[in-house]
C-alpha cells in the first residue's frame, strides 16, 4: 500500500503519549517529507519501560488527530452574545494579538479590582481534563496560573465525582495511594471488584498482567458485565451493582470467623496497624492521661500501656478494663475514663462484621455463599503468611495477594466501605504495601508528587501525617472559598493544589444555579478557562451542565476543534497539539495506575511538524499572556521554582531564567531539560533540549523497593491506619457540629458515613429512592445502567478522530446499549435494534448489542458521547449514559462523589430520523 | 528453508486493537479496510459465559484457497510462505475474498479517506493509486521484513524487521517469526504450549497460531 | 461461539455477480435446450442466440463489477487451478462457436456448443463451490443445484420463445423437478452443517419463501398445460395451455432468478469463526502450589 517514492526526507522524532493517566508512554513519530504519517512505539526504550516501549492504541489516532480537518486553526472570538445550545457562537477568526489583548485587558481589571469577589471566590476559574494529563501538554500554563494566584478548580468535567474518587482520598490516608494497583509483577491473586485494568490499566498494566496470566495468576473479576478485564481473567463473578461493599465485608467475615487466626499477618496487625489501640465505649481511642497517646494492652505487664511502649506486648484482640485512661473527642474534649470498658480495635472491627456472612451477602449482592467463602479461602491460600522475598537485596514480606477496586465501586456511596474493606483486606494478612500485594502508586492530595514516600511523614498517634481540612469551631472554613466548597464540606480532601478538584465538583455546577440558602449565591468567576476537558458531554445531567455553561460571562477555551463545551466560549485559542509542541514531563518512578518503573527520568514532547495554521504552541501562549498582564516576573520566578516540572536550581546547578523579560519557548526548555537532568543524575549529566530531541527521554535508576510504602512505615516505627478510623470518627463528628451550627442539614446523610469502622446500609437502594426524589416511580425503572470504557477512547478527549471510532467498532457494545440476550428477548428487543434508555431525569437513543456477560437486570453503555457539536462525533448518534444520569445532592457521599449508576428503563422504538450515519 | 508464521496468544490478547490501529495506520490502509483486527467473540450462556479476543487476518495459509481461485495470478505464495497481491496483475474481481476461509481479504473499491472527501496531508502523501480497484490484505508487512533481513535483521526479533502489529502490540500476544527456525522463539512457544489453527479441517495449513494453555497436546 | 459476532454479510458480490450466475444459467440451459431441439430438427436458431446473449450480459455485468475492468484479460491467466479462468476461457470458445452454429444454423455446432455451455455452467457451479469463505456456496450440493437451476430456467425460457410441444413441456417439467430436488438436497446437506442457521433462516424468510410459491405455481401451470395437452382438449383449451405455458415458465424463471440473488447475495455470509478451545487465563485453580 505504501507508494515509495525514489527520494524521501524521513525523520524519527522521540515523543510521548499521555492522552490518559495510564501514560506517559515514550513512542516515536515518523516524518516524511514534513508530515507526519504514523506513530511507532518508542523500541529504543524496550529496555526501560515496563510495556516495552510501546503505546496503546490512542496514540495511533494523533497522526489523524493533527492533521484533522475540523481543527480550529485561528484564535475566534465569538460574534454572538447569547449563549446557548440553540445559539450560533458565530465564531470570527482574528489574530493572536486581540484575542491575547482582550483576555489580558479582563485579566488586568480583574486584577486591578482583587483576585477575589466580595463573596471571598476567585474571579478566575480553570478546568482542565482528566487526571493531570492536561497539565502534560500545556506547557508552562501552570507557571502562569502560579504567577496569577488564587484560582477555582472547582468546575469539574467528571473529576472529583466520576474518578475513582474515594480511593483517590482515603487511599492517600491510608497508604499514599492516590491510585491503587496490585503488584502483578508478584502477585499469585486478585480479587478485582470493577477494576477494569485490560482497559484502562494502559500499557504498563495490560503487558504486567498478561505476564502475569501466564506465569499462573488467578484474577477473580467481580462485576455487573464481562469487561474485557473479566473476559482475561480466571473467573467473572457477576456482582449486582453497588453492592460490592457487602461482598467484601462477607470476605472479611469469612477470614475472621471461620478461618483460624494463624491464616492472618499477626505480626503486621499487632506492630503495623492500629489493631490493638484500645477502644472505649464512646468509640474513641483510650489514651494515656498524659501523653495522650493510644493505649494497647501489654499482654507481660498486664496493663494498658502507650501504644509506642518498648518491649510491651500488644494484645490483639480482646476486652480489658482499663483503669486509668482519657479519651479525646470531637473539638478536643478530653474525657477522663476509670475503669473504662476496652476493646481493641481489632476486636472492635470485628465485632462490626460479625453479621455479615456469605449466606447474608449472596441476598444483597446475587453471589451464591460457595462462591464468596471460595474466594476468602482462596485469598488465605495465596497469601504466603510468612513468606519474604528479596528484592534489590532488601528482604520484605511476600504476599502474593491483592485486592482492587474499579470505578462506580471506588466512588459514589458505598465506596468508603469498599476502599475500607480493601485495605482492611489486605492489612488482614499483611499484604498492604509489600511484595505482591496491594499497592498505592502515586500522591496527588500529598506532596512531593514525584515520590510517595517521601510523603511519609509521623504524624499523630503512631500513624502518618494527614492533612485534612480544619472541622475545629474556629478554624472551619463556614464560608466556601471555591464554588465547590471542599474545604468546608471535605475534611479528607485537605488543601492541597489537587484539592479543590478532587472536592465534589458538580456541586459547583449545581450550587451556580441555586446555592444553599445558608449560603450566599456564589457569582460565576468572570473567566473561565478551558483546556483538553468537555464537561458538557463528560459530566453528568450534560444539558444542565451545558445551561450552566452558558450563564458563564467570559470562557477562553483553549480549542482543537468546536465542540459542545467551547460552544459557549467568548475566544477560542488553538493550541499546538500532541505533535506540534514542545514538553518536558517526568517518567518513570510509580506514576499513577501501574506505571511501577525500574527507572525515573525525564521524557521530552518535541514538535516532529509544524504547528498547523495559526495554532502556537501553549508555553509561547503562557509566555504572552504573562507579559500582557505584567506577571512575566513572577512568570519565570515559578519557572524557576520548578513549575515546568523541575526546578531550574538546585544543589550544584543552575540553569535559573533571568525573571525580568519574557524567554522564548526554547530557552525555556533548554533550561528545564539541563536542570531535570543535573538533578537526576547530581550533576553527572546534563543534556539540553538539542540533546533530547535526538534522544527523547533521560532516565537513572529507581530502586523496585521504591514500589512499597511497608519498608518506609517500618523504618519510621509508623503504623497504618486501619483498621479503626477514630480520626474519621472525630472529624464527621465535628463537621456535623459546625455545620449543624450554620443550621445546615442537607449535609446530614452525608455525616452518615463518618464511622470508625464502616457498617453496611442498603447502598443500591439509595439510587432506588432516589427515583422518588426525582418524580418517578421506582417500579418504572426496573434495569440499573452503568457505563464502561474503551480503551481507544478512555480519558483520550479523541470522540472526533475517525480512526478511534473504526477500531472500536471491532468490539461489541462501541456506541450501543450492552443488554442481556434473554432480557431483550423478554423486552422484544432483538439486536441492533433501537432503544430508548430512560431515567426521571433524561433519556438516550441507541442501538442495542446483545450479550450473554451481563448481568439481566443491567445494561451498559460503553463510553461518553452523546456529542452535538464536535464534528465526526456528533454524526455518530451514539448514546451516553451521562444524559441520563442526575446531579444530585443525595447521590453525593461524604467525599463529594457519586457514581456512573442509575435506575433506567429501556424499551424498543423507531429508528431515530438521523441514525443512518452511524 | 524458512516459513513465516504468526503466533497469537489467547491468554494474553485484550481486545484493544492497538495492533488494528498501528496497520492501519503503517500500512495507510483505507477506512474500513483492516488488515489485522481483532475479533470480539462470546461463548456460553449467562452467568457461564466465556469471552475471547481473537486477533485475525490473512493466515498464509500453505495451501491458500485464495491463491487457486484467483483467475489472474496476482496472488502469489513466496518462498518464505508469505501469501502476496500482486496490485499491478489483479483485477478486483473479489474471488479470493470469497475463497478465504478467514474472511481476511477486502477489496478497496474506492478512495476513501478519514475525514471524508478530502485526503489529509498524510493521506495524500501516502496515497497509492494503484491499490485502488484490487484486492488487499494482510502482507505480514514483507517489505519492511524484507527490508531488515536484507541489513542483516532477524524477523520477528528486530522491530525493523517485524511486522507492525507485532511491534505495536502491548500485550505481547502476538510474536512472528521462522517457524522452521528449530531453536527459535517460534518453535519454542509452539512446542511449549497448547495451540490450535482456524478451520484445521479444510486442510489449508495457515501460517497463524493460536496458544490457549501451557503445555503441549 | 457465538456466530454472529463473526460472520457477516459478504459485501463484495452483489447482484451483479447475480446477474453473472443468472445469465450464465439461463443462458446455459437455453443453448443446452435449443441444440436438443436442433437434435430433433426443431427451430433452434432463436433460443441459440438468446442463451448466448443471456450468457454474455451476464459476463458484461460481472466485467462492470470487477475492480479494474480494463484488466480483464488477466483472468484467463490461471487456468491451473482457477475456475474463474476456465469459465472466462469456455465463454471465449462457447459464444463464437455459438454465434457462427446460429448464423449457418449448423445442428451440429449447436451441439457443441450445448457441450460447451454444460461445461460453462458446470466452472459457474465450481466457482461458487471453491469459495470457501461462504458456507451457503461452499456446499457440495450446489453444483447439482446450479446444473439443475440453470437447465431448468433454460427450459422454461426456451418454452416462452420457442416451440411448446408436449415434449418440451416435459422437459422443463422434470428439470423444474429437478432443480426443486436439488434446492431440497442443497438445504438439507446445508442443515448438515454448523452453523448455518443463519443462511437457512434467509432461505426461511417470507419473501424467500414467496419465491418458492412462484417456482411451484409455475410448475403446477406447466403441468396443467402438459396434463392438458395431453388430454387433447380443444382449441380454447389449447389457448388457455398457452397462457398456462407462458405464464408458468415466466414464474419458473423468474423464482429461478430470485433464489440465485438471495444465493448470492443475502446468503452469502462469511464463515463464522468457531473456536475449538476457550483459553485459559491464568490459573483455574482453587489453591496456591
Amino acid at each position: 500500500m505504501m507508494s515509495m517514492s525514489a527520494k524521501k526526507d524521513i525523520r524519527e522524532v522521540p515523543s510521548y503519549c499521555y492522552n490518559c493517566v495510564a501514560g506517559p508512554d515514550l513512542m516515536t513519530v515518523r516524518v516524511e517529507n514534513g508530515i507526519a504519517t504514523r506513530i511507532e512505539p518508542c523500541h529504543a526504550a524496550a529496555a526501560i519501560h515496563p510495556g516495552l516501549g510501546r503505546v496503546c492504541v490512542k496514540a495511533f489516532g494523533l497522526v489523524q488527530k493533527t492533521y484533522n480537518p475540523h481543527r480550529v486553526l485561528t484564535p475566534m472570538k465569538r460574534s454572538n452574545p447569547r449563549k446557548g445550545r440553540d445559539e450560533d457562537p458565530g465564531f470570527v477568526a482574528i489574530s493572536w494579538d486581540e484575542a491575547l489583548d482582550t483576555i489580558a485587558a479582563r485579566l488586568n481589571d480583574i486584577r486591578a479590582r482583587g483576585l477575589l469577589n466580595e463573596a471571598g471566590l476567585p474571579r478566575v476559574a480553570a478546568t482542565f481534563g482528566h487526571g493531570g494529563t492536561p497539565q502534560s501538554y500545556m506547557g508552562t500554563f501552570p507557571a502562569f496560573l502560579s504567577a496569577w494566584g488564587t484560582i477555582d478548580y472547582s468546575f469539574g468535567s467528571g473529576q472529583g465525582v466520576k474518578c475513582v474518587h474515594s480511593e483517590h482520598l482515603y487511599g492517600e490516608f491510608w497508604h499514599r495511594g492516590f491510585t491503587v494497583a496490585a503488584d502483578t509483577v508478584h502477585t499469585r491473586y486478585i480479587i478485582s471488584c470493577g477494576a477494569n485494568v485490560e482497559v484502562s490499566g494502559g500499557v504498563c498494566a495490560v503487558r504486567r498482567h498478561a505476564d502475569a496470566r501466564i506465569r499462573g495468576v488467578k484474577r477473580v473479576q467481580v462485576e455487573p458485565h464481562l469487561s474485557p478485564t473479566a473476559a482475561c481473567s480466571a473467573e467473572w463473578v457477576p456482582i449486582k451493582p453497588k453492592t460490592d461493599a457487602a461482598f467484601l465485608f462477607a470476605l472479611i467475615h469469612e477470614i475472621l470467623f471461620v478461618h483460624p487466626r494463624r491464616r492472618l499477618d499477626l505480626a503486621f496487625l499487632r506492630d503495623r496497624t492500629a489493631s490493638p489501640y484500645l477502644v472505649g465505649e464512646d468509640g474513641y481511642y483510650l489514651r494515656d492521661p498524659l501523653s495522650l497517646k493510644p493505649l494497647f494492652w501489654d499482654e507481660i505487664s498486664a496493663q494498658a500501656v502507650p501504644f509506642d511502649t518498648e518491649g510491651a506486648r500488644p494484645a490483639l484482640e480482646g476486652h480489658f478494663t482499663v483503669t486509668d485512661a482519657m479519651t479525646r473527642g470531637p473539638d478536643e474534649e478530653r474525657h477522663p475514663r476509670h475503669n473504662a470498658a476496652a476493646r481493641t480495635a481489632f476486636t472492635a472491627m470485628a465485632d462490626t462484621m460479625a453479621p455479615y456472612t456469605p449466606e447474608w451477602a449472596a441476598g444483597v449482592c446475587d453471589i451464591p455463599a460457595a462462591t464468596i467463602r471460595r474466594i476468602a479461602a482462596e485469598f488465605l491460600d495465596h497469601a504466603c503468611i510468612g513468606e519474604t522475598i528479596d528484592i534489590d537485596g532488601e528482604t520484605l514480606p511476600f504476599r502474593p495477594v491483592a485486592v482492587t477496586l474499579g470505578k462506580t465501586v471506588n466512588n459514589g456511596w458505598g465506596a468508603y466501605e469498599c476502599c475500607w474493606a480493601r485495605t482492611m483486606l489486605a492489612t488482614l494478612v499483611g499484604a498492604l504495601e509489600v511484595p505482591g500485594g496491594t499497592l498505592g502508586t502515586t500522591v496527588r492530595l500529598n506532596r512531593p508528587h514525584e515520590n510517595r514516600l517521601k510523603s511519609v511523614q509521623p504524624g499523630e498517634d503512631g500513624f502518618m501525617v494527614a492533612h485534612f481540612n480544619a472541622t475545629g469551631r474556629k478554624d472551619w472554613q463556614a464560608t466556601p472559598t471555591g464554588r465547590n466548597a471542599h474545604r468546608t464540606l471535605v475534611p479528607i480532601v485537605g488543601n492541597s493544589p489537587w484539592a479543590q478538584a478532587l472536592g465534589p465538583t458538580h456541586l459547583a455546577w449545581m450550587f451556580s444555579r441555586e446555592a444553599p440558602k445558608e449560603w450566599p449565591q456564589p457569582e460565576l468567576p468572570e473567566i473561565w478557562f478551558a483546556f483538553r476537558t468537555n464537561p458538557a458531554i463528560s459530566f453528568w445531567d450534560t444539558a444542565e451542565i451545558s445551561r450552566a455553561m452558558a450563564r458563564m460571562p467570559f470562557i477562553v477555551a483553549f480549542a482543537y476543534t468546536f465542540d459542545e463545551t467551547n460552544h459557549m466560549a467568548d475566544i477560542l485559542l488553538p493550541d499546538a497539539t500532541d505533535l506540534e509542541s514542545t514538553q518536558v514531563i517526568r517518567i518513570g518512578g510509580t506514576k499513577f495506575v501501574e506505571q511501577h518503573w525500574a527507572h525515573h527520568g525525564v521524557a521530552l514532547r518535541a514538535p516532529a511538524v509544524a504547528p498547523r495554521g495559526e495554532a502556537r504552541d501553549f508555553t509561547w501562549i503562557s509566555t504572552e499572556l504573562a507579559y500582557r498582564t505584567g506577571l512575566i516576573e513572577r512568570y519565570n520566578a515559578a519557572l524557576n521554582r520548578g513549575a515546568a516540572g523541575a526546578p531550574l536550581k538546585g544543589e550544584g546547578y543552575d540553569f535559573s531564567l533571568p525573571t525580568k523579560h519574557a524567554h522564548n519557548v526554547d530557552t525555556i526548555w533548554n533550561a528545564v531539560c539541563q536542570a531535570a537532568t543535573a538533578e537526576l543524575s547530581h550533576g553527572a549529566d546534563i543534556h539540553d533540549l538539542d540533546w533530547f530531541r535526538a534522544h527523547g527521554h533521560y532516565v537513572v535508576p529507581f530502586k523496585r523497593e521504591d514500589w512499597y510504602l511497608y519498608p518506609t512505615m517500618a523504618r519510621l516505627g509508623l503504623r497504618f491506619e486501619l483498621p479503626y478510623q477514630e480520626r474519621l470518627l472525630r472529624v464527621g463528628e465535628e463537621l456535623g457540629r459546625r455545620l449543624h451550627e450554620q443550621n445546615i442539614h442537607w449535609w446530614d446523610s452525608q455525616l452518615d458515613e463518618y464511622l470508625a469502622v464502616p457498617q453496611w446500609h442498603d447502598v443500591p437502594g439509595r439510587w432506588v429512592r432516589a427515583i422518588r426524589s426525582q418524580g418517578g416511580d421506582p417500579a418504572d425503572y426496573p434495569l440499573w445502567g452503568i457505563t464502561t470504557k474503551v480503551m481507544a477512547y478512555t480519558t483520550g478527549n479523541n470522540a472526533g478522530i475517525p480512526l478511534m471510532h473504526e477500531v472500536s467498532a471491532n468490539l461489541r457494545g462501541h456506541g450501543a446499549v450492552i443488554i442481556n440476550a434473554a432480557t431483550a428477548q423478554r423486552l422484544g428487543i432483538a439486536d441492533h435494534d433501537w432503544v430508548e434508555v430512560r431515567s426521571p431525569t433524561g433519556a438516550t437513543e441507541g442501538r442495542a448489542s446483545l450479550v450473554q456477560g451481563c448481568r439481566p437486570d443491567t445494561v451498559v453503555i460503553p463510553g461518553q458521547f452523546a456529542h452535538w457539536k464536535t464534528p465526526f462525533a456528533k454524526d455518530l448518534v451514539f448514546p451516553s449514559l451521562n444524559r441520563v444520569v442526575p446531579l444530585s445532592l443525595e447521590l453525593t457521599d461524604a467525599t463529594g462523589s457519586g457514581a456512573d449508576v442509575v435506575r433506567v428503563a429501556v424499551r424498543k422504538i423507531a429508528p431515530p430520523a438521523r441514525a443512518g450515519v452511524a | 528453508m524458512t516459513r513465516y508464521v504468526m503466533v497469537a496468544d489467547l491468554r494474553r490478547c485484550v481486545g484493544c486493537q492497538t495492533c488494528t490501529a498501528a496497520c492501519k495506520e503503517g500500512n495507510a490502509t483505507p477506512p474500513g479496510v483492516q488488515w489485522r483486527r481483532v475479533l470480539d467473540l462470546e461463548a456460553g450462556t449467562y452467568p457461564e459465559v466465556s469471552r475471547v479476543f481473537l486477533p485475525i487476518g490473512c493466515q498464509h495459509c500453505a495451501n491458500p484457497p485464495c491463491m487457486e481461485v484467483c483467475p489472474s495470478t496476482a496472488t502469489k505464495q513466496r518462498a518464505d510462505g508469505i501469501i502476496t497481491i500482486d496490485d499491478d496483475l489483479c483485477i478486483g474481481c473479489s474471488y479470493c475474498i470469497m475463497a478465504c476461509p478467514y474472511d481476511a481479504r477486502s477489496l478497496i473499491e474506492e478512495r476513501r479517506y478519514a475525514f471524508g472527501e478530502t485526503p489529509t496531508e498524510p493521506e495524500a502523501a501516502r496515497l497509492d493509486k494503484n491499490a485502488v480497484g484490487v484486492a488487499s490484505k494482510c502482507t505480514f508487512c514483507a517489505g519492511r521484513i524484507d527490508a531488515g533481513t536484507a541489513r542483516g535483521l532477524v524477523a520477528g526479533q528486530d522491530p525493523e524487521a517485524t511486522p507492525l502489529c507485532v511491534n505495536a502490540c502491548i500485550s505481547g500476544a502476538l510474536s512472528f517469526g521462522d517457524i522452521e527456525d528449530e531453536s527459535g522463539p517460534i518453535a519454542t512457544l509452539l512446542a511449549e504450549n497448547r495451540w490450535f489453527r482456524l478451520h484445521e479441517r479444510e486442510g489449508t495449513e495457515p501460517g497463524f497460531y493460536y496458544l490457549w494453555d501451557k503445555g503441549t497436546l | 461461539m457465538s456466530e454472529s459476532m463473526v460472520s457477516r454479510r459478504q459485501r463484495y458480490w452483489d447482484l451483479r455477480a447475480a446477474g453473472n450466475f443468472i445469465g450464465g444459467g439461463t443462458g446455459s440451459g437455453l443453448i443446452v435446450t435449443a441444440s436438443l431441439a436442433a437434435v430433433l430438427g426443431a427451430p433452434f436458431r432463436a433460443a441459440l442466440i438468446l442463451g448466448l446473449a443471456a450468457i454474455a450480459a451476464g459476463l458484461s455485468l460481472v466485467w462492470l463489477e470487477i475492480g479494474k475492468p480494463w484488466r480483464a484479460f488477466n483472468v484467463f491467466f490461471h487456468p491451473r487451478t482457477s475456475w474463474m479462468t476456465r469459465e472466462g476461457i469456455v465463454a471465449g470458445a462457447l459464444i463464437p462457436l455459438g454465434v457462427v452454429a446460429a448464423a449457418v444454423s449448423s445442428p451440429a455446432l449447436a451441439l457443441i456448443t450445448a457441450v460447451l455451455a454444460v461445461g460453462f455452467l458446470y466452472c459457474q457451479a465450481r466457482i461458487l463451490r471453491a469459495a470457501r469463505g461462504i458456507p451457503a456456496w461452499r456446499q457440495k450440493e450446489i453444483v447439482a443445484l446450479i446444473l439443475a437451476a440453470g437447465l431448468a430456467e433454460g427450459c422454461a425460457l426456451a418454452l416462452i420463445v420457442g416451440p411448446r410441444d408436449g415434449v418440451w413441456l416435459g422437459l422443463a417439467l422434470a428439470a423444474g423437478l429437478a432443480r426443486e430436488a436439488a434446492w431440497r438436497f442443497y438445504r438439507t446437506g446445508l442443515a448438515r452443517e454448523a452453523g448455518a442457521a443463519k443462511i437457512l433462516a434467509v432461505f426461511a424468510a417470507p419473501s424467500a419463501r414467496r419465491l418458492d410459491g412462484l417456482r411451484w405455481a409455475g410448475l403446477g401451470l406447466i403441468a396443467a398445460a402438459l396434463v392438458m395437452r395431453l388430454s387433447a382438449v380443444a382449441v380454447p383449451g389449447l389457448m388457455i395451455s398457452t397462457a398456462f405455458v407462458i405464464v408458468g415458465c415466466m414464474l419458473v424463471v423468474l423464482g429461478g432468478w430470485g433464489m440465485k440473488m438471495l444465493l448470492i447475495t443475502r446468503a452469502a455470509f462469511t464463515r463464522a469463526i468457531s473456536l475449538p478451545v476457550v483459553p485459559i487465563r491464568g490459573s483455574k485453580k482453587s489453591h496456591a502450589h
